[in-house]
């Protein structure tokens, strides 16, 4: 536990360096914009990481990958395999082509076996915060056409150089980092110029049923309510967010994808396959198991009674948003200054006659 | 058969492929790299953490970083 308050606490010495005129002052204060929350650089607070808030515990979404490398590494996922493919379709729409790209996890494993050389990638890196899951992804590498390299990292620390990938994909990644904008923001600064930024993340309304009969279920038993189902993105907010992260042309979609399960036990046991399990920071860290055990029969027969459908099998919402964002280049198209229009409204207006 | 080789290859070279060590930074400083040959891990000057390589794969996350004292004892485990 010292160790990594301490490691984090080096950025103190990072800081007194700063405060010496090195020809490379100028670099170092480009790179202290990276954290939204002016964590790095702000008024030489001592603790920088109390002004980040920490809803999800990174540490145990580590473990839970861990285990979903396991879990999933012989079955192929089609929930995960769609979006992958989604995600990688949008390469095909680009006349762009890009040479080196950077893969950050999720469901790394998927695009990798999905890409089938779209986007003209030559090299790429794959990411992600768990070991296991890295070394499952080089064990399944089949296409040695491209050239592939690995690298165990955290989105939130991104240890890649400015200015040297063109792509970054996250599919089904992002929504488990504590600062989404701080990431995209080295996101956008890992990019080269005309660099292209596609994420998927989970948004709001993604298993909503999971949520309603947890809540439910958790009144009935233990009478109270602790948290089940991460924060997620609006579609609203994924907007505010790419634009927030200086990316230009940014652009959002939604799916929405409904799985059917046979039972609640197979809609949990898929989303531990794909490591998505419940990380809050505030959840109940009683006895899983006794707990799970308590509450599982209620779960199943409330999901049973409200969702159920006419063949007996149980639906699970997905909602997926999709973002895309590049890092700007002097060929995109910017809006005009204000008060710099050449024509005006009543000549145009006068050009089509006036009908109204 | 295949993977094997490929991988001791990897261990035998340079530890870290080339197009890696072109673009890795540290997480915390984003300051690059050194390539610490004794302790095979890659050392971050600035801020005095050196980071693994398990396997071929540098683990580059913050909290895997061991801090380095200044007598340069890294090789102790922790």
């Amino acid at each position: 536990m010292r160790r990594i308050n301490s490691v984090y606490g080096r950025v103190e010495i990072l800081k007194r360096v700063l405060e010496k005129p090195t020809k490379q002052s100028h670099a170092f204060s480009a790179s202290r914009s990276f954290s939204t929350e002016g964590a790095y650089g702000g008024g030489g607070e001592s603790q920088q990481n109390s002004s980040r808030v920490k809803i999800f515990d990174r540490d145990l979404k580590r473990v839970h990958r861990d285990r979903a490398a396991w879990l999933s590494r012989n079955k192929n996922d089609t929930f995960v395999d769609a979006v992958a493919e989604n995600l990688l379709d949008r390469l095909e729409d680009c006349k762009k082509t890009f040479p080196s790209a950077l893969c950050l996890g999720g469901s790394l494993g998927a695009v990798q076996r999905l890409l089938r050389g779209r986007g003209g990638i030559e090299k790429l890196i794959m990411m992600d915060t768990s070991h296991d899951m890295i070394k499952s992804c080089r064990d399944a590498q089949d296409d040695n056409s491209i050239e592939t390299s690995y690298l165990v990292g955290d989105e939130e620390f991104l240890p890649i150089k400015e200015s040297s990938v063109d792509l970054i994909i996250s599919s089904l990644g992002l929504h488990w980092t504590n600062d989404l904008p701080g990431s995209m923001i080295q996101c956008k600064l890992a990019l080269k110029p005309d660099g292209l930024f596609l994420a998927a993340i989970l948004g709001g309304e993604t298993l909503k049923e999971l949520r309603i009969a947890c809540t439910l279920a958790h009144m009935e038993r233990e009478g109270g309510i602790s948290p089940r189902l991460s924060p997620l993105a609006q579609v609203r907010d994924a907007g505010n967010l790419l634009t927030r992260a200086g990316f230009s042309l940014p652009g959002v979609d939604v799916d929405e994808y409904v799985v059917k399960y046979k039972s609640a036990l197979d809609l949990i046991e898929h989303l531990r396959a794909m490591g998505e399990t419940n990380a809050l920071l505030q959840r109940n860290k009683a006895k899983f198991s006794i707990f799970l055990s308590r509450i599982f029969s209620v779960l199943t027969t409330i999901y049973d009674s409200m969702f159920a459908t006419e063949d007996g099998t149980i639906p699970a919402t997905f909602q997926v948003i999709y973002m895309t964002g590049w890092k700007e280049h002097s060929s995109h198209p910017q809006a005009k200054r204000r008060g710099s229009a050449t024509v005006s409204f009543t000549d145009i207006h006068k050009q089509f006659g006036g009908q109204s | 058969m295949v993977r094997i080789s490929r991988v001791m290859l990897k261990e035998a070279g340079n530890a870290i492929d080339k197009t890696l060590s072109e673009i890795l930074v540290c997480p915390l400083s984003k300051q690059p790299l050194r390539f610490c040959e004794k302790t095979k891990s890659l050392v971050s000057d600035t801020i005095g953490v050196s980071f693994p390589i398990k396997d071929g794969i540098p683990c580059l996350v913050p909290k895997d970083g061991k801090i380095l004292d200044e007598d340069a004892d890294a090789s102790k485990a922790s």
